[in-house]
């Protein structure tokens, strides 16, 4: 196992090994240094001890196997108190420590005591994404990725605009059953339950083109539930807000929608109240 | 000894395809038995059967994952379909079955009893678990399809309106069922260690499998009934449009929790018994007795205690649980598995090591088992779950758990303990071609999974994109899966060949240093497990009886103050 992964980390540049092959970069957000050095502390403490008892394994295995002038049998020793208390000590000492970077570090991300200088919606539905950018009152909504093995389709994914160094708040919402809103280079992901509203807060510092996932099994298409993540200047960002505004798309689409037939356009009649988020109507589409 | 092999042959028909027996005999005879050792072989062999089944499953799900596009299913729901009965399978239909197999086979032999307590609800118990996981997969031949919400049933997309169809409620209540049986073996495993030691068995002189199998089955007793419970309570919501697990009430999120509290002890129910296995194998070629024995069974209890409250770490990125407290517990557990992995490292310490099968494939174990545990201790810290949660790392890292645990000490337990079961010793060159095959098969397999979920391929996803670049990682753990599936060819044709050509085994104890109260009897097991018992004053009896010189050295362990402090109990041969 090891010879395998040494030959893994030949092929790998040396940022990756040092980002412990983390996607992104370093200040990609806020909090992706924070993670991603946790990240790396975490294993090189993990393959330490891998190491070492990999290592008295491997000894244990050489060094005392039977050979064939050994005749009888060894010291039949049954307990060593000393040993017994220091192997269950120290363990219990670095979880302690790892706990404690744990700890600050989970409290850190998870904090929502910064004010937010955006507020954007997100609702998963099978199979896409509706992005509600509650400050500008526009919308955007998406449908399933048709993956077919080709690339052709791939770009069909809905984008989400974030403007770069601003503290974005995502309020997150499920229309029908759960869903979990993930971008890989930001390092998070946090689920989308219905009858639930989730948060998560980030500030991306770098400007570039990103990829977003459904990350929790939400039926049939849950693999094409994929979205776009521009993170793009202020002015990109208006200007698409913009954009959104003159197609229309003003206001916000409520977290109880009924689906959207993908064949009309038209929005299915609202029968939340009746039955947990209109999946019933036979005309909501997709499913087949 | 002699004596008990010869005893043995005048009183039971020891071969079971004996040719002058009508073979109808032998199914009414299995199909009616109360035989402890006959319950345990049925539930061997029905869940090795549901081994394969969930193994050829996998095969077509690595076989899809093999490039973007959908070239072998026809739907994403069929793959859907797929992983979520390889799930259940192997975690409910195979592995906890498994345990009671063993369980049934060689506890009550280990602790000098004739029988289980109620060899009847025995019997019942395998027939519920028989009947119940064949309801549960028979959804595969209703015209919807079997159930495909996964194998932890998140509500409500497993509910009706998302998951309609007569395969998800064949999925619910067949393992509804299932799961009575479950429970039904461990309240006769916990009656039958507590009421029928033999004398001077006492409860810190029971083998470390005994040990296990007791407190797996007080897990049992935790987390089954909430599994029944939360299964009727969705049974209901699907058939009865109760509302059990409506959203608005936030039954999504109960859902989870009533799942995990069954969920999270299940992991533990599934490797108890098989950290038993091996702890019983260490000894045996390493020639010294288990290093720490009540160090060892301290931690078992700690892991059963801690394992009932960890489980909402299955939960970190819905937002809704304690992240501090049950991070803490989970990184707490780490700390008596560790011990548990110095008490096998130590009983190999200055030993005498032999590497017949049965102590390679639980070094396997305990190599493997080792990654699936450092990347569990990484997964307990939320903020590193939250990015790998729902990842391939994840089926990395339970795959390095339950597949290193199960399936490694499963294996090193059938070579073990073959000739107990019939009186045949599995080849030891087919056996090594067998264990190095799956060795490399199955890390092949799995640890590239790790680097696919963190550069961000999610779990459960029938498809990925071209420009995602997974596709050479996929297709190197699709070879490594065809590999590890070629290497149940050598094992078949070893069994085979065992059972026709090997000669019989004609002393208690083929391996030579056996330990435990199982290497006192002959092989196979003859009715009732003994003729006489030996005397039992240590953990290791058999070893005492066939090997009084060794014990004689424990005679010389001086009376210090710690002896008074740990008891005599676990010093061979002193009195």
């Amino acid at each position: 196992m090891a010879a395998i992964g040494a030959l893994l980390t030949a092929g790998c540049s040396a940022q990756e090994v040092r980002q412990g092959w983390m996607p992104g970069e370093p200040g990609l957000t806020d909090k992706w240094d924070i993670t991603a050095n946790l990240w790396v502390g975490s294993w090189i403490a993990a393959l330490a001890v891998g190491v070492l008892v990999w290592g008295l394994t491997i000894w244990a295995v050489v060094a005392y196997r039977r050979r064939r002038e050994d005749t009888g049998y060894p010291d039949q020793i049954r307990y060593h108190v000393p040993l017994e208390i220091l192997y269950t000590v120290v363990p219990l000492m670095m979880i302690g420590v790892l706990f404690y970077f744990t700890a600050r570090d989970q409290a850190a991300i998870e904090s929502l005591e910064e004010e937010p200088d955006v507020n954007i919606e997100v609702i998963g539905k099978q199979w896409s994404w509706d992005f509600n950018y509650l400050d500008d009152d526009v919308y955007e909504s998406g449908v399933q990725v048709p993956l077919d093995g080709s690339e052709s389709n791939e770009a069909q994914a809905p984008t989400l605009y974030l403007p770069v160094g601003q503290t974005v708040r995502f309020t997150l919402q499920a229309r029908d059953v759960i869903h979990s809103f993930w971008v890989p280079e930001f390092l998070y992901k946090k689920d989308l339950i219905p009858g639930r509203t989730n948060y998560y807060q980030v500030t991306p510092q770098i400007t570039g083109e990103f990829q977003g996932k459904c990350a929790e099994l939400c039926g049939e298409f849950h693999s094409e539930m994929l979205f776009n993540v521009k993170v793009v200047e202020q002015e990109e960002y208006d200007a698409y807000m913009d954009e959104l505004r003159e197609r229309g798309q003003t206001g916000a689409l409520p977290v109880n929608l009924g689906r959207v037939n993908t064949e009309t356009g038209e929005q299915t009649e609202d029968v939340v109240g009746e039955d947990r988020g209109g999946q019933e109507n036979s005309e909501s589409g997709q499913g087949d | 000894m002699t004596k008990y092999y010869e005893a043995a042959d005048t009183t039971t028909p020891v071969r079971v395809f004996d040719a002058r027996e009508r073979r109808g005999n032998v199914v009414v005879r299995w199909a009616t038995t109360t035989n402890h050792k006959t319950i345990g072989y049925l539930y061997l062999i029905t869940s090795f059967f549901w081994f394969l089944v969930a193994g050829v499953m996998a095969l077509v799900i690595r076989s899809e994952l093999w490039q973007p596009g959908l070239q072998v299913v026809q739907s994403k729901e069929q793959y859907n379909q797929l992983f979520t009965m390889h799930g259940i399978i192997m975690l409910l239909l195979f592995a906890t079955p498994l345990f009671a197999g063993f369980a049934n086979v060689i506890m009550p032999v280990q602790i000098g009893a004739p029988d289980m307590a109620f060899p009847r609800l025995n019997m019942f118990a395998y027939w519920l678990y028989l009947f119940g996981g064949l309801i549960a997969v028979s959804g595969f031949f209703t015209p919807g399809g079997a159930a495909s919400f996964g194998w932890f049933a998140y509500t409500p997309l497993s509910d009706d309106t998302f998951s309609p169809g007569i395969g998800g409620d064949l999925w619910v209540f067949g393992l509804a069922l299932g799961g009575f049986g479950t429970i039904l073996g461990a309240v006769n495993f916990i009656t039958t260690i507590m009421c029928m030691r033999a004398p001077g068995m006492t409860m810190f002189r029971m083998p470390i499998f005994t040990w296990n199998v007791l407190l797996t089955s007080v897990l049992v007793l935790m987390a089954f009934p909430p599994l029944a419970a939360a299964l009727f309570a969705l049974g209901a919501d699907r058939r009865l449009d109760a509302q059990v697990f409506n959203p608005e009430n936030g039954g999504a999120i109960l859902w989870q929790h009533l799942f995990w509290f069954f969920g999270h002890p299940e992991v533990y129910i599934i490797a108890l018994p098989f950290f038993g296995i091996v702890s019983e194998i260490f000894p045996v070629f390493s020639r010294k007795p288990i290093f720490g024995y009540k160090g060892l069974v301290f931690a078992t209890i700690a892991i059963a205690g801690l394992s009932v409250t960890v489980w909402a770490h299955h939960m970190y990125v819905t937002g809704a649980v304690l992240l501090p407290f049950f991070a803490f517990m989970t990184m707490l557990i780490a700390v008596p598995t560790g011990v548990k992995f110095f008490n096998w490292i130590g009983t190999m310490w200055k030993g005498s090591l032999t590497f017949e099968t049965p102590m390679l494939w639980s070094l396997g174990f305990l190599v493997t088992f080792l990654f699936g545990g450092l990347t569990g201790v990484i997964l307990a810290s939320p903020p590193l779950d939250f990015q790998v949660s729902d990842t391939y790392f994840v089926v990395a890292h339970f795959h390095y758990v339950v597949f290193g645990t199960v399936v490694f000490a499963m294996f090193a337990g059938f070579y073990f303990w073959w000739p107990k079961f019939t009186g045949t010793m599995l080849d030891e060159k087919l056996g090594k071609v067998h264990f190095w095959m799956l060795f490399f098969g199955f890390h092949g397999t799995f640890l590239i999974q790790h680097w696919l979920g963190v550069v961000g391929m999610p779990r459960r996803y029938a498809d990925y994109m071209v420009t995602d670049g997974f596709t050479g990682m996929n297709q190197v753990s699709t070879l490594g899966s065809f590999l590890l599936g070629a290497s149940m060819l050598p094992f078949f044709w070893n069994v085979y060949k065992t059972w026709r050509y090997a000669p019989r085994v004609t002393v208690d104890d083929p391996w030579g240093h056996g330990r435990s109260l199982e290497w006192a009897t002959s092989c196979p097991l003859p009715r009732h497990n003994f003729t006489s018992i030996p005397r039992i004053r240590s953990e290791s009896p058999a070893f005492d009886l066939h090997h009084p010189e060794v014990g004689a050295q424990n005679l010389a362990q001086p009376d210090s103050a710690l002896v008074n402090a740990v008891g005599p109990g676990d010093l061979g041969g002193k009195q």
